[in-house]
């Protein structure tokens, strides 16, 4: 990633979302800077899901602009998709993990699908790996892992590509609280070495125990928080 | 993305949901012995068509001429653009034949002692003739000078190309519909199969893999599913042709394998299978893998 510290890793400017005739988000205006935290909450069908899908691109917007890793997603063909996504790392509340393949495959293949030399898989898989805590389990199925072992896989596969910008969506939605705040642990870690993170959650104990910037939907429209 | 992992992941694909992958090989297992047998009786009938054709002879009867006049007479025909061969029948051949075909009662050992049968010409038209071009060539042969009577089967050489004719057509139609059919079970299989594996396509998407190289091991796996399939239907149809059949029918002159080059088409079939599996998977998967969302 080209992006130098302090600036916007994520910058959106009057966009609107519609599903059909419904409007979901409406001028909307977002900046992320690089090394930021920030937590995206809103009650459920507030339109948190389709922000993020925004982010990523697999959904346009009605109008407005969207700049995410130097790249402009208005004006983004489909073909250039993948690469935005590999300047990405994306973490999913249901883990998304391939079943049928261990840990280390789970994460390599993020890198095996970039094309990436089997040499260089190995060392940044183990590093990767490592980084979350995970090297002795490298050759656990995702059955036999807890699923807060398994939300580490998964940040382990959005990280093991160096993206500059790390999306979750509910990361700690399917897990205990013990879970939770390990993972909200390697998160803050993960921030603290400098990636900016946009995480959505409705879980107000997490974000008041990790106090970060707070920007919340409301009726279709982003309001800047503060804890109270 | 090179050779070694698109072949690595197919044949992974095809380990990791074997039941899917089951499916769509038994869809292009059947549509390719279905073909197959359809090809291969189709072509039997075809060739029994054309060699009863070729046994179909013009008889041209001479009338009494001395021997050089009939070998004038010979070579005039052989000259014919649409004859094949010339066969010369002497009276004593043609009394000898008779004696033959019907056999040596006093009354038929008169006839022939009368040695009352003219002499002949059996002339053998060119495989590819048409009765049109054969009815010609009658016409022609009878205007020469010495020929007394032609006589050849019209009728049934008209039967023979009409049903065969109708069988081309007939069993063109069957193929096609039989072809199109398999190809629709095989797409659809191939999509369910691409479907049950929507997982790692999200996975794949989310990780930013371009839908070509996404693409390219269901491609291959679908290559590999027709291969197997056609390499499966294929070996029971020669196995059957050839090894089963004529123990059980004695003739098996529509159903075994005496006509024609079978490599040829074990060869097409094959291409056929593989083709099929390149084709539905390739459809099957552009489509759907456009469409899927993270």
């Amino acid at each position: 990633m080209s992006v130098q510290n302090g600036e916007h890793v994520i910058k959106m400017d009057g966009v609107k979302v519609q599903y059909g005739d419904q409007t979901v988000l409406n001028d909307i205006q977002f900046e992320l800077r690089n090394g930021e935290f920030c937590y995206l909450i809103g009650k459920t069908g507030s339109g948190k899901s389709s922000f993020l899908k925004l982010l990523y691109r697999d959904i346009k917007p009605a109008t407005g602009s969207v700049r995410v890793a130097d790249m402009d997603l208005s004006n983004l063909p489909d073909r250039k998709v993948p690469l935005l996504r590999r300047r990405l790392g994306i973490i999913f509340q249901d883990f998304q993990l391939l079943p049928d393949r261990n840990a280390y495959e789970n994460v390599a293949f993020s890198l095996k699908v970039t094309g990436h030399k089997s040499s260089v898989i190995k060392e940044k898989v183990m590093e990767a790996l490592g980084q979350v805590g995970l090297s002795h389990k490298r050759r656990s199925m995702p059955n036999d892992l807890s699923g807060g072992e398994q939300q580490r896989v998964v940040i382990a596969r959005a990280l093991v590509n160096e993206p500059g910008i790390l999306l979750a969506d509910e990361p700690t939605g399917n897990l205990d609280p013990e879970a939770s705040r390990s993972i909200m642990d390697l998160l803050t870690k993960i921030n603290h070495r400098g990636m900016a993170i946009l995480m959505v959650t409705h879980d107000y104990n997490i974000v008041r125990r990790y106090p970060n910037r707070i920007t919340q939907i409301r009726n279709g429209s982003l309001v800047e928080k503060r804890l109270q | 993305m090179n050779l070694g992992y698109l072949l690595r992941e197919g044949f992974a694909g095809l380990r990791r949901t074997p039941l899917a992958a089951l499916t769509s090989m038994f869809s292009l297992f059947l549509a390719v012995l279905l073909i197959g047998v359809l090809a291969r009786v189709g072509y039997n009938l075809y060739e029994v068509a054309e060699y009863l054709k070729s046994r179909v002879e013009v008889e041209v009867f001479l009338e009494d001429l001395d021997r050089q006049s009939e070998r004038d007479l010979e070579q005039k025909i052989e000259k014919e653009a649409l004859v094949e061969l010339v066969r010369y029948v002497s009276r004593e051949e043609a009394s000898r034949i008779f004696r033959q075909e019907f056999g040596m009662s006093g009354e038929t050992e008169a006839l022939a002692e009368l040695n009352f049968l003219p002499a002949s010409l059996k002339v053998e038209p060119v495989r590819q003739a048409t009765v049109a071009q054969v009815d010609s060539l009658v016409g022609v042969m009878k205007e020469l000078p010495g020929v007394a009577d032609v006589r050849f089967n019209l009728a049934l050489l008209e039967t023979l190309e009409r049903r065969s004719e109708q069988l081309a057509l007939a069993g063109g139609l069957l193929v096609f519909f039989v072809l199109l059919t398999a190809m629709i079970l095989v797409f659809n299989t191939i999509r369910l199969t691409i479907y049950a594996k929507r997982d790692l396509i999200r996975a794949m998407k989310l990780v930013g893999a371009t839908n070509r190289f996404i693409r390219g091991p269901f491609v291959v796996e679908g290559m590999l599913q027709g291969a197997i399939a056609g390499g499966l239907a294929l070996g029971l149809i020669v196995a059957g042709f050839e090894g089963v059949l004529p123990k059980l029918i004695t003739r098996t002159d529509l159903l075994g394998w005496p006509y024609g080059e079978w490599y040829y088409l074990v060869g097409a079939l094959f291409f056929l299978s593989v083709w099929m599996g390149w084709a539905g998977s390739f459809w099957a998967a552009r489509r759907f893998i456009r469409n899927e969302r993270i």
